[in-house]
């Protein structure tokens, strides 16, 4: 108990006394995983708007890739990137390994099933009346496209918020491909596990502490979105 | 002069030929009405003209020139047209936003929009609603913002996909002068799809009837369905409601529809002594006069439409609620 007790006293002295490098575990975190949001957004909202707005061959195998990638294991993500990224490896002269870029692009590729996925669900929810409708105002098909997704936006947004969750949630491929190196490629989920076991409890509690704030925030975003969703 | 016009448009849905006209001109400055019954492909030849639907084959020519002749002058002549659905769909914007959509799909600059706003708003009875939340509007109001979306457009053709269809009394009121008005002021030439015959009448210069995707010549107006049988007496089609004796040597079909035209119902006062096998007695519900015709409704077992002219009317004397008798002959019956 006065273990517990002790390491709860260190974690709050860290978090009011406004520790540097606590903060900036934190602040690196969600700068990564925004990076990494921003990036799956580019690529997955419009991959997600065509794959849930035409038909062609494949597409439920597609969309059940894109679920079962959803799911996909993040020490797998960081085994595929290591296998890419690192010195030896095809990708290699990158020179990526071990820094922030690299764990900016593991937390992409598990944020990006999730952001196109969700895209594909929400442009399937909007009303077929919204194309058509903006065809005979006499609107092109890149601003029908525009328009539907502004029709989803709720949806849209909540898909983006998830994204970015499951990057500033995940430790497998931030381990495996930035090394949790201190003030370059620690993030919150690297430092809680490992400092943790390294002695350092008081530490990981504060970092658990930001990094429950975080996913709280989000959950709460997610929900008031799906609700707004609903009643528009 | 032709503002448009259809040559062999046909259209294939799941292998079924849905669609198949063979030639239509559509006269600038005139309102046009499609009727016929559910499922006749009002809807698909509207969604065709308004070029929303592509054809299965057939072309369409706006103002001389081929639609398809280039890419550029498809989204043209769609940009100097627009339609509005049964059903609008207003975007989850405020009314504003709604109807400055298409104006800024063709970058006119705020000014202007903030007037054709109000211009449209006032146009359809709806001033001071451009802060209203789209989803805050009623069924009627709803259409009429959505017309107002389509008038701030300034089209050359509007489409109205039926208009007044799940509108209360006094917006079809209200809608039904909108598209009055536009014609006459605007010169804005419509086209519209209606159940409602008496209304296509009361606001068309010219009504086409549609059946089972073709143009049929008999008028929609006593459009009847049931079965036909063979008695003694020869051929009649039994509604359910009423026996119609068709002409003995119609081929005994199979069809489940039969129309009479409204011009080839005598109405008189006293039962009329004559050769016709059909007679019927009945009460007038409604007048309508249109130019020098007067459409009739008379309800009797079934409701029918009869087309005399106005001098006639004066001179029997009819009015709402008199009982008349109709006649009219085996060989009226045109069966589809």
């Amino acid at each position: 108990m006065g273990f517990l007790l002790g390491a709860f006293r260190d974690s709050l002295h860290l978090i009011l006394s406004l520790d540097p490098e606590i903060y900036g575990i934190v602040l690196r975190s969600l700068k990564f995983s925004l990076w990494a949001t921003f990036l799956a957004v580019l690529i997955g909202v419009p991959c997600g708007f065509l794959a849930g707005s035409k038909s062609f061959r494949g597409k439920s195998l597609l969309i059940t890739l894109l679920n079962t990638a959803m799911a996909l294991p993040t020490v797998i993500v960081g085994l595929i990137c290591y296998a890419f990224l690192s010195r030896s490896a095809p990708l290699g002269f990158l020179n990526l390994m071990f820094s922030p870029k690299a764990v900016i692009v593991g937390e992409f590729i598990l944020s990006l099933p999730v952001i196109t996925n969700l895209t594909v669900a929400a442009v399937q929810s909007v009303d077929q009346r919204v194309a058509l409708t903006a065809r005979t105002l006499g609107a092109g098909s890149i601003r029908t496209a525009w328009t539907v997704l502004m029709e989803a936006r709720f949806a849209l947004l909540a898909a983006i918020i998830a994204g970015y969750g499951r990057a500033v949630s995940e430790v497998g491929s931030a381990v495996m491909l930035g090394g949790n190196i201190r003030y370059y490629t620690r993030t919150m989920t690297t430092a809680i596990a490992l400092e943790t076991s390294k002695g350092e409890f008081g530490l990981g509690l504060a970092l658990g502490f930001f990094l429950l704030l975080v996913v709280f925030s989000i959950n709460i975003l997610l929900h008031t979105l799906q609700k707004k969703g609903m009643h528009r | 002069m032709k503002i448009m016009e259809l040559k062999d448009i046909t259209h294939t849905y799941q292998r079924r030929k849905v669609l198949d006209i063979a030639a239509l001109s559509i006269d600038k400055g005139r309102i046009y009405s499609l009727i016929g019954p559910n499922g006749s492909g009002k809807t698909t030849l509207l969604s065709i003209m308004g070029l929303i639907l592509r054809p299965t084959a057939g072309e369409i020519f706006f103002e001389g020139r081929s639609v398809d002749s280039d890419k550029g002058f498809r989204l043209t002549v769609q940009r100097s047209m627009t339609m509005v659905f049964q059903d609008p769909y207003l975007f989850c914007m405020s009314v504003a936003k709604n109807i400055t959509y298409g104006l800024r799909t063709r970058s006119l600059p705020r000014k202007v929009r903030d007037a054709k706003v109000k211009e449209s708003l006032d146009w359809v009875g709806l001033p001071g609603f451009e802060k209203r939340g789209a989803r805050e509007l009623s069924g009627g109001e709803t259409k009429l913002v959505a017309l107002a979306r389509a008038l701030a457009l300034d089209p050359a053709i509007i489409f109205l996909d039926e208009p007044t269809a799940n509108v209360d009394t006094r917006h079809i009121h209200q809608l039904e002068s909108v598209i009055t008005r536009i014609n006459r002021e605007r010169g804005t030439t419509v086209v519209m799809t209606t159940h409602n015959l008496s209304q296509a009448y009361r606001l068309a210069d010219m009504v086409f009837s549609l059946f089972d995707g073709a143009f049929v010549n008999s008028a929609m107006h006593n459009l009847f369905s049931g079965q036909f049988q063979q008695t003694t007496e020869g051929i009649c089609f039994d509604t359910g409601a009423i026996r119609i004796w068709a002409s003995s040597d119609a081929p005994a079909a199979n069809s489940t529809h039969v129309t009479i035209d409204p011009e080839n119902i005598i109405v008189s006062k006293e039962p009329f002594a004559s050769s016709a096998r059909n007679r019927f007695e009945g009460v007038i519900t409604q007048i309508i006069e249109q130019g020098g015709k007067v459409l009739l409704e008379i309800r009797s077992q079934e409701t029918f439409r009869v087309l005399i002219t106005a001098h006639s009317l004066r001179e029997i004397g009819l009015d709402i609620g008199a009982r008349v008798f109709l006649t009219f002959k085996a060989s009226s019956v045109n069966i589809l």
